[in-house]
């Protein structure tokens, strides 16, 4: 097998697609952002918006507090918008999309043809800066569902942009959710109205494929009184020994007895095996449970990344509302994943669970960070944390760092975190049963891992358990 | 800050020239970055900044140690005694030990501190420090009593600082049993100590910190320890009653076999805020470390936990547990928790729980079916939570002895 065959075998996702591209002047600047805005056609109120957030980006620091330690982000010699050519002019139909686009989704495995689809799953797909299209809908219409490029929303429906937009992650946030807000690009929208359960699955699926270029992508999920939404977001990259910015923002909101369940299966570009590119991930996540009986399930499989830098967090406003984090971070090679969530309690009786599952091999650092804060007046309130770590060799690391406040004398916190290596005994037994060092590993970390795989929807899965298998090839023995 | 500490050198004998010098460049380090705050890590639930300059304007060094008050001695069991007033060692009496084994004496030199990177306090320690004592035990001797030291402070200490530095070394194969006995004024002071531990091969050590009367002092205690092979050390902390009270414990476990307790059985009232901040290092293969917490919570009471457990690539086979538990009584109240891990081997078992949260109300319901009225079923389930630290001391006597003032305690709430 030739070199570059069994690279691509490692990560599969790591072609290019040769595509002509269009993109904004390098740089970040004042300039950059009113071009981004100019082209995405957004009203002066959106322009004035991102003006704010650069103007307070200024002002802000870079974050050096969290473990894995990256070389400085040269922020002048980046391209913030990159879009295939054929995009410039938004196509009406499928038809007109560059079949070359189709074909790099095909080979992702991301149906665009509807009739080719998947089962009851609605497609975003993101490429670089721009949406390329939204599959169903014209079927998510008919129960007055909106799910668009965040794009379009500004455009089609400012009165929902303005009012969530930034209400969860404000724009004088941290620095990269901040440099988000100045420069973001593309990324879904989706709302649902009151008392209404989208029928299928929605999806985002994002691919960076320029060279040179940041990713920021930004959803925003409202889901009104007494509705369901299910979101699934994957994300790959190609193979480069550049590292590429990725820092995407989400925002969700919960009415009174709303669910949004959000699943994430992240696959970007690790790097290779000396740690030589990969993607830095630096992503905020947030969402609230605004309104009363409201549910927020966030659940996560990280695999990919060269720097996994994330904490999906619930804000539990609402009286009774419910907040749920399962993770798997998988690091293997130099990967370094610092990653859980935070659970904010305000609102009386809440809920809130976290089981985070770490798996490190390799050279890798794998860290769980999380914060449980109960206020002094969400009486009655309740959290369960769990979190594992998995050690593969002496060479990688797994730590565990939770922030935990009670302030309530009658609110419960139980933490408890174990680390541990793979049980000779149950490793032992597989291989008796004739199964190799590989599988059986592969078996017995599925097994470590099933808590948070059966919170997937079936689709992603399967495919989550396929990859929990890839990334820890040749880790063993 | 400087506006803040008034100190007068004149008042603090060096030994050397050199020493003095080194405590005005210490000082002068001090001054430049302060008194830690939020800002810094593991100060971040405790803002000693803000506490200290809420509640004091001017703090000056103190010089008087008249003492004239009647000692108080335990008489519950037998024991040696070592007297400190006001953090510097003022007599002793090692009279159950057999001659030349315990060694007991003024420390004089402040060099062994020296290269110890923690806080800002440590400069500040550095430069302030009147010592304290110097205990040594000698090869394979096992001391027969407990060692008590009795830490009385003056009456006149209001707005002083006080700062003092202990050092304890065990040889070879060495056994001690230490009691901090703290006996405070009603006075409002600071006191910022540093304490070494070194304990060699085959050591064993076991050091009891209690709280006799409420104290409205601010207390500081750095504890740092290193041990070797086979060697092991427990702390017992009690010191509740205090306004505020910080103790770090950092231990090195440098070489194999070598294990470490620390238990801890905290009740906590009004306008107290009390903090353990612990780092175990598991530096070698084989160790094991230990540590459990129990807070209990009333009034406004803030309760602090960190800890950390730090195991280096080579340490495999380590045993490390920790757990934090807390009681909250009150809806003022509040707890604060970080239990944290740093692992880079294998094959270890670490693993740490934290809970916090109100008393069971079945277990009350279960006790009021049964005839008990409120106040005492809760005093029942306080004292549980509480008697579980005691199981773990063999020493009948004394803990007939700590089990009375914890009573006292809990009878307070």
């Amino acid at each position: 097998m030739k070199k570059e065959e069994f690279k691509n075998q490692e990560y599969k996702y790591g072609f290019t697609t040769e595509i002509e591209n269009f993109k904004a002047p390098k740089g970040l600047s004042e300039e950059t952002i009113r071009f981004i805005s100019k082209i995405k056609k957004e009203p002066q109120w959106m322009l004035e918006w991102r003006l704010k957030a650069f103007n307070r980006l200024k002002i802000l620091k870079e974050p050096n507090w969290q473990k894995p330690k990256y070389p400085e982000i040269d922020y002048q010699n980046l391209y913030y918008y990159s879009a295939p050519k054929s995009m410039k002019n938004k196509p009406k139909s499928l038809d007109e999309v560059d079949p070359k686009l189709i074909e790099t989704y095909k080979k992702l495995g991301i149906p665009l043809n509807e009739q080719k689809r998947l089962s009851g799953v609605a497609v975003d797909a993101v490429f670089d800066s721009v949406s390329v299209a939204t599959t169903f809908k014209g079927e998510l219409d008919k129960k007055g569902i909106i799910f668009c490029p965040i794009s379009e929303a500004i455009q089609k429906h400012p009165e929902l942009v303005k009012k969530y937009l930034g209400s969860v992650i404000p724009i004088s946030d941290h620095y990269f959710a901040t440099l988000n807000s100045a420069v973001f690009t593309d990324g879904s929208f989706v709302y649902i109205p009151p008392n209404t359960r989208c029928p299928m699955e929605l999806s985002t699926y994002f691919r960076i494929n320029a060279s040179g270029t940041g990713q920021f992508e930004r959803t925003l999920i409202i889901a009104d009184k007494g509705s369901y939404v299910s979101y699934l977001e994957g994300c790959t990259a190609p193979m480069r020994d550049e590292n590429q910015l990725h820092a995407a923002n989400v925002e969700l909101v919960a009415l009174d007895d709303a669910e949004i369940k959000y699943s994430t299966v992240q696959n970007w570009y690790p790097g290779d095996k000396d740690g030589i590119g990969g993607i830095y991930n630096f992503v905020t996540k947030r969402g609230a449970c605004r309104g009363k009986n409201s549910k927020i399930s966030w659940t996560q499989v990280e695999t990919g990344s060269a720097i996994t830098w994330k904490y999906p967090s619930c804000i539990l406003q609402g009286d009774n509302s419910v907040g749920e984090f399962y993770s798997i971070a998988i690091t293997n090679n130099h990967q370094k994943a610092d990653t859980g969530t935070k659970m904010i309690h305000l609102g009386k009786n809440t809920k809130s669970k976290i089981i985070s599952k770490g798996i490190s091999a390799g050279q890798a650092d794998n860290t769980y960070r999380g914060l449980v804060d109960i206020g002094a007046k969400a009486s009655n309130s309740r959290n369960y944390t769990q979190c594992d770590s998995l050690l593969m060799g002496n060479k990688c690391g797994a730590h565990t760092v939770p922030y935990i406040k009670n302030k309530n004398s009658s609110s419960t916190i139980e933490h408890e975190a174990t680390t541990s290596k793979i049980n000779e005994d149950q490793l032992f037994y597989c291989n008796q049963r004739g199964l190799n060092q590989e599988e059986a590993v592969s078996l017995i970390v599925n097994g470590f891992c099933k808590e948070v795989l059966q919170q997937l929807p079936m689709e992603f899965a399967v495919e989550a358990q396929k990859l929990v298998s890839i990334s820890l090839e040749g880790s063993v023995g | 800050m400087e506006q803040l500490f008034n100190i007068d050198f004149k008042k603090i004998s060096s030994s050397s020239e050199k020493e003095a010098l080194k405590r005005k460049k210490n000082f002068e380090l001090f001054l430049k970055t302060g008194l830690p705050n939020k800002k810094d890590e593991s100060w971040k639930f405790s803002d000693l900044n803000f506490i200290i300059n809420k509640n004091f304007n001017q703090i000056t060094n103190n010089d008087d140690f008249k003492f004239d008050k009647k000692i108080e001695f335990v008489n519950d069991f037998d024991h040696n005694h070592i007297i400190l007033i006001n953090g510097v060692l003022k007599s002793c009496d090692i009279k159950f030990e057999e001659k030349g084994k315990v060694t007991i004496e003024s420390l004089n030199s402040l060099e062994s501190f020296s290269n110890q990177s923690s806080n800002n306090l440590h400069n500040l320690n550095q430069a302030l420090s009147l010592g304290g004592f110097n205990l040594e035990i000698q090869k394979d001797y096992k001391c027969k009593k407990p060692v008590i030291i009795y830490n009385y402070f003056t009456s006149n200490l209001d707005n002083k600082i006080i700062n003092n530095s202990n050092q304890i070394k065990l040889n070879q194969n060495s056994g001690l049993i230490l009691i901090e006995y703290n006996i405070s004024e009603k006075c409002k002071f600071l006191k910022n100590t540093f304490e070494k531990i070194n304990l060699s091969e085959g050591s064993e050590l076991k050091t009891f910190i209690i709280q006799k009367t409420n104290s409205n002092g601010f207390f500081y205690k750095n504890i740092s320890g290193t041990q070797d092979y086979n060697s092991s050390y427990q702390n017992f902390l009690f010191s509740s009653g205090l306004k505020f009270n910080k103790i770090d414990i950092d231990l090195d476990l440098e070489k194999e076999n070598a294990s470490c307790y620390i238990l801890a059985g905290l009740i906590l009232g009004r306008e107290e805020h009390q903090e353990i901040n612990t780092r175990i290092n598991h530096m070698a293969p084989n160790c094991k470390s230990y540590q459990k917490i129990k807070n209990v919570l009333e009034s406004d009471s803030k309760g602090v936990y960190q800890g950390k457990i730090f195991v280096k690539d080579i340490a495999q086979k380590t045993d490390a547990y920790q757990l934090s538990k807390a009681l909250i009584l009150d809806d003022k109240a509040e707890f604060n928790a970080k239990p944290e891990l740093e692992i880079y081997a294998d094959d270890v078992k670490c693993s740490h729980g934290s809970t916090s949260g109100s008393i069971d109300e079945d277990a009350i319901h279960y006790l009021m079916t049964r005839g008990i009225e409120l106040p005492m079923a809760r005093k029942l389930l306080i004292n549980g939570f509480i008697n579980e630290i005691f199981e773990n001391i063999p020493e009948e006597k004394l803990k007939t002895f700590l089990e009375k003032n914890i009573k006292e305690q809990v009878n307070g709430i």
